[in-house]
């Protein structure tokens, strides 16, 4: 844990993506989901991928998260291939290193938050003390200390997806993903989402990819990648990255 | 791992209790049917030996009713041998001996072809005297006496204090004959045996046949279950003091028990095949859909890094718990209605044996584990085909599913 530090091995590439590649067969149709993407998310990223409904944003971060496969080209982990992997390998990379955020929380709903929480260190076989250490931290940091009985059902989106933040960053991951973390919530919680993990961000120097066609989450990144059709339009570097 | 599978229990209340219900209902109807059957099959069991005794041993073609002559007759010097031989064995309560002749039964006018069996009175390891209805059993000091079959009594007429002629041949192949006093009368099964057998004093028997031999010697055991080694160990000790005897154990002597017994384990795992057969299929019904609700939620997991085993695993453990559940309610229920079936004793008479005797269910622990483990494992059965599917769906599908 790097609470408070600063992101000393910032530079180190996390996620690569080489020529990714993505058809989707339809009949006779074939879409082209992704198009020859190239892109490095480096350790201590903060990005945003943005654009358009149907550009290729939920492909391409599929891809990332090693839950999908390209047609063609190469994702690099930690700067190793990961075409080759079996599905098991996979799974196993992303319990130790991938954090994942979905849109629509994606909590269990038979587990209380604090279960919701320590489920992917049940997965990673971290022993019972550690676990209910790093649980009621994260909770801590998401704030949402108190809650931990309570069952999703009982709690506000914002709150569920504070959950969801917490269950992904609990393995202490080497990247967060997140698809439309804020899609379901309303403007001023999404705000408070982006604001915490934009804290996240800073204080556990992990790698955050965002995908998002809302423009106010747009304003929160160091990174904005626009995709359209496939591609990779263009890169936006912002040096102190703030609310817009 | 194993928290979730129990919690993924209480997910759907209603459709856990009705698949567990069915599996109970499947349990608890097995429970019951095998207790019943176990409990008749001993009851059948327990009168067949009260027929035959537990062992018998006789001149081997005398057995299989090939004999000629009285060449099969046990010696008085023989039959001393072998008892002292037979109560060395564990777990023998005791002996006698029987000897059965043809004869003809004369009352007034009218004649019938009798098989008269010679037993020991009041021997107290077979007698008959607890078939007696009316009239009294045979007595230790009785010679003259016979006991004669309700069947036999009615067509020739006869009451207790009657007096019947036996006619018969003796070993020389002289006529004999003696006047008997009916004392009883008996009632068994089968009219058949009403009709055709008389019981007389052992001691009348050999004096009618003018010989001091036996047809054979019964043996009694403590216990049922003791039946075929004993039955080994004796014909090993007959055979080594070199005696040409056989020993038969009472299975064997009563056809009819063997085709019952038979007959009830075919009836029996025909309906548990069909009543889990049944279950099987339901619970399938069931859980494909309750694994195809959550399979967005198969999804979140393996993308958080579950593997397919892993989850595959999950299934099986939830319908696991499904089982045990539905298995342990099933076999309260089973025990229960068992319970208030042994309160009502309704009595019963099996076929082929003598006594009413009291219906009932057995709780052996096999009785009560048979069910049980085949409901687990058909519940087990039952989750194995949807939790492969569940996890045969890619991540990416499973994540897009709703
Ligand atoms: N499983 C699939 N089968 C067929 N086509 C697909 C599949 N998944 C995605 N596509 C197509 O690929 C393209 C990119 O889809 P994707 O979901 O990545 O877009 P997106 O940018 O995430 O859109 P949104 O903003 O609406 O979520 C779309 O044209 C979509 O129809
Ligand atoms: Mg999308």
């Amino acid at each position: 844990m790097q609470q408070g530090s600063f992101c000393y091995v910032a530079g180190t590439p996390v996620i690569e993506a080489q020529g990714l590649t993505k058809f989707y067969t339809l009949g006779k149709e074939t879409v082209r989901a992704l198009d020859r993407v190239d892109f490095t998310a480096t350790q201590g990223d903060f990005a945003v991928i943005n654009g358009p409904s149907g550009s290729g944003k939920t492909t391409l971060l599929n891809m990332f998260a090693l839950i999908d496969r390209p047609s063609e080209g190469e994702v690099l982990f930690e700067e190793k291939p990961t075409s080759r992997l079996t599905e098991g390998e996979l799974a196993l990379l992303r319990r130790e290193k991938i954090g994942l955020v979905f849109q629509t929380f994606n909590l269990i709903p038979v587990l209380s938050v604090a279960e919701n929480v320590e489920y992917p260190l049940l997965l990673t076989k971290t022993p019972r003390a550690e676990r209910r250490e790093r649980v009621a931290a994260r909770l801590d940091e998401v704030g949402l200390s108190g809650f931990e009985r309570r069952r999703p059902d009982e709690l506000s989106g914002g709150q569920r997806q504070r959950v969801a933040v917490a269950r992904a960053l609990v393995t202490e991951p080497r990247a967060v993903l997140a698809d439309e973390p804020t899609a379901n919530l309303d403007s001023g919680t999404g705000k408070q989402i982006m604001e915490l993990l934009q804290g996240l961000n800073r204080d556990h120097c992990v790698t955050f990819l965002v995908v998002t066609h809302d423009p106010s989450v747009v304003g929160y990144a160091q990174r904005v990648l626009t995709i359209r059709d496939g591609r990779i339009q263009g890169e936006e570097k912002r040096g102190a990255p703030g609310p817009a | 791992m194993a928290r979730l599978a129990l919690r993924n229990l209480s997910r759907n209340r209603r459709r856990t209790v009705l698949s567990a219900g069915i599996v109970a209902l499947g349990c608890a109807l097995s429970l019951v049917v095998l207790g019943f059957v176990e409990r008749s099959r001993s009851l059948i069991q327990e009168t067949t030996v009260q027929q035959f005794g537990n062992l018998q041993i006789a001149d081997p073609e005398f057995l299989d009713g090939k004999a000629e002559g009285f060449a099969y007759l046990v010696s008085p010097a023989v039959r001393a041998q072998v008892e002292g031989l037979v109560r060395l064995e564990r777990g023998v309560v005791g002996t006698t001996a029987q000897l059965a002749l043809s004869g003809l039964l004369a009352v007034r006018r009218t004649t019938a072809v009798v098989r008269a069996v010679g037993v020991v009175p009041e021997n107290n390891i077979l007698d008959y005297n607890d078939l007696v209805i009316d009239g009294r059993g045979l007595k230790p000091g009785d010679v003259g006496a016979v006991l004669v079959g309700q069947t036999l009594a009615n067509e020739l007429g006869l009451q207790p204090g009657d007096f019947v002629n036996l006619t018969a041949t003796t070993v020389a192949g002289a006529f004999n004959v003696s006047p008997l006093e009916v004392v009883g009368l008996f009632q068994f099964s089968s009219a058949e045996v009403e009709r055709a057998q008389v019981f007389v004093p052992l001691s009348f028997a050999q004096l009618l046949l003018a010989t001091e031999g036996v047809d054979r010697i019964v043996v009694r055991l403590d216990r049922l279950g003791r039946t075929s080694a004993a039955a080994r160990a004796i014909g090993a000790r007959l055979r080594a003091a070199g005696l040409a005897l056989e020993v038969r154990t009472w299975d064997v002597l009563s056809p009819f028990y063997r085709g019952l017994s038979g007959f009830f384990d075919l009836l029996f795992g025909f309906l548990v095949a069909a009543v889990f057969t049944l279950v099987f299929f339901i619970v399938l019904q069931i859980l494909t859909l309750s694994f195809l609700e959550r399979t967005r939620e198969v999804g979140t997991i393996r993308a958080l890094g579950t593997r397919q085993g892993e989850v595959f695993r999950l299934f099986v453990e939830e319908s696991l718990w499904l089982g045990l559940v539905g298995g342990g309610v099933g076999a309260l229920i089973g025990i229960g209605i068992s319970l208030l079936f042994n309160a009502a004793k309704i009595p019963w008479q099996p076929p082929g044996t003598v006594q009413t005797v009291t219906l009932g269910v057995d709780f052996t622990a096999t009785a009560i584990l048979i069910p049980f483990l085949v409901s687990v494992f058909s519940t087990l059965a039952s989750a194995l085909l949807p939790a492969y599917q569940a996890t045969r769906v890619s991540v990416v599908d499973a994540l897009r599913a709703v």
